[in-house]
């Protein structure tokens, strides 16, 4: 593959360097064809063909043309414009291998802002789920002790003097059921833990959704909030990265719900997804909490702005940047007659479009 | 005496289906009839607190919690012996409980043997 892609980029020199001569033959003009083919060459090639095409421009240039003047390239200005004309291809050649290098570094800063991005995302969804310690454990404690209690009654059954059987068999059954979901809770909590280089899939909004209100359920249990979900049935598919976007909406929603805990009056968590025009998909988070800092709706999505006592300033301006590379887009609004929304668009995944 | 707490209620108010379905096939397993409720709301609604000899109830649950549930049911007079089940328990929560005329206070998982003592003292009482 390396050296396939080396003999085309020489032999692309050579080829324009063959087609500078057969242009500028007819017209007499070698200075400005061979530097276009240098400019191309090394463009196109990098330094190595660059260079090749410099040295076969030359050889082209003083084999065809200064021999062509008769008598044969006794004027010192010919001998000049062939010196000129070197200069300039190697300068030329030159040039164009620092652009490259410039470009490569570039990308390179590129990709290791990316990779810090998603450290620092990671990081941020870790102290979240630290925040989530208490409520995880009840809720994988729930369907702990429903198994412990539904293997004592199986015991129960089978202990009688005549046991029975049938009723044995569905207490087993039902701590196949108990045993099932700790396992899924667990492995749920696992996969938002997970590190590693973004992954984009089909994912379906809606199920990711309902994951997170699943995964939240005691969190919002312990501060008396009700949950209200909206999904639209339709549309849900889009593509993306699974974590990161479960990562947006679990801030999101503890941002709900702290904005709630500390307040009197109803409490409700709402989140709807539904059809938004331009092919997108609109997710809002609303609470009944204290609302948005007056007159600084936006200044919420920068770096280092919190309002918590132990907040870090950093989950809206992650959860934006997120959205952004999804291509979508991410703001807040007031929830009338009390509390924030947020808003969240996706493009839609089209059929048949990668 | 164990004809008449077969014909006395145990009413069951927890939002998580497993649980509900743990306590009642418990509870048929030594012979007791129950009634399981998914909210305080929904037991309130159902009119059957006046027949209720006993409940079992979470304490942390969406909407109406445990203990407001326990506090409205001594509003209207309707004092059932109650046994508290949670999995975050804290002592504040217990005394607040047991203050309210609360029978027990038991932390999930929980030992069976305890909860049914309970429970039959509850029907005997």
């Amino acid at each position: 593959m390396k050296v396939l892609s080396k003999l085309r980029r020489y032999g692309l020199a050579t080829i324009s360097c063959g087609i500078a001569l057969a242009v500028a033959w007819p017209i007499d003009a070698p200075a400005s064809c061979f530097l276009l083919a240098v400019t191309v060459s090394s463009l196109f090639g990098g330094l190595g063909p660059g260079l090749l095409s410099v040295g076969l421009s030359a050889l082209a240039f003083g084999y065809f043309f200064l021999e062509r003047t008769v008598p044969p390239a006794v004027e010192p200005a010919v001998f000049l414009r062939f010196a000129v004309f070197l200069v300039a291809s190697l300068l030329i050649a030159g040039l164009m291998e620092m652009k490259r290098r410039v470009e490569q570094s570039r990308n390179r800063a590129k990709d290791a802002l990316r990779q810090a991005q998603s450290d620092l995302a990671h990081v941020s969804r870790v102290t979240t789920m630290g925040e989530l310690t208490a409520s995880l454990a009840h809720e994988v404690n729930q369907p702990i002790a429903a198994a412990v209690t539904d293997a004592n009654t199986c015991l129960r059954w089978l202990n009688r003097d005549h046991p029975d059987l049938e009723e044995a068999r569905q207490a087993a059954s039902r701590v196949v059921k108990d045993a099932t979901r700790a396992a899924e809770i667990v492995s749920r909590t696992r996969l938002l833990f997970k590190k590693g280089t973004p992954q984009w899939e089909l994912v379906d909004i809606n199920e990711i959704i309902r994951e997170m209100v699943a995964l939240m359920r005691s969190e919002v249990t312990r501060h008396s909030i009700s949950v209200r979900t909206e999904l639209a049935d339709d549309i849900s598919q889009i593509t993306g990265d699974r974590v990161q976007l479960q990562q947006v909406l679990m801030n999101l929603m503890i941002n709900a719900i702290d904005a709630m805990k500390d307040g009197d009056g109803t409490r409700e968590l709402g989140v709807k997804s539904q059809r938004a025009e331009n092919q997108q998909l609109m997710v809002s988070i609303s609470d009944t909490g204290v609302g948005l800092p007056p007159q600084q709706a936006d200044q919420i999505f920068n770096a280092f702005f919190t309002t918590k006592l132990h907040g870090t300033g950093m989950g809206l301006r992650i959860s934006r940047s997120i959205i952004e590379s999804h291509g979508g887009r991410l703001w807040a609004a007031d929830n009338p007659p009390r509390g924030a929304s947020f808003h969240l668009t996706l493009p839609i995944h089209a059929e048949g479009h990668e | 005496m164990a004809t008449q707490a077969k014909e006395k209620l145990v009413a069951i108010v927890d939002d998580d289906e497993l649980m509900r379905g743990a306590l009642q096939g418990l509870l048929k397993a030594v012979g007791l009839r129950s009634r399981a409720f998914a909210s305080a709301e929904e037991f309130l609604k159902s009119g059957l607190q006046h027949q209720t000899a006993c409940l079992i109830a979470d304490i942390r649950m969406p909407g109406m919690s445990g203990l407001e549930l326990q506090a409205k049911l001594n509003t209207e007079h309707c004092r059932i012996p109650t046994i508290f089940i949670t999995a975050h328990g804290d002592a504040k929560m217990r005394m607040q409980a047991l203050r309210g005329g609360a029978a027990e206070f038991l932390a999930k998982p929980f030992d069976d043997e305890v909860l049914l003592e309970n429970v039959r003292a509850a029907l005997d009482s």
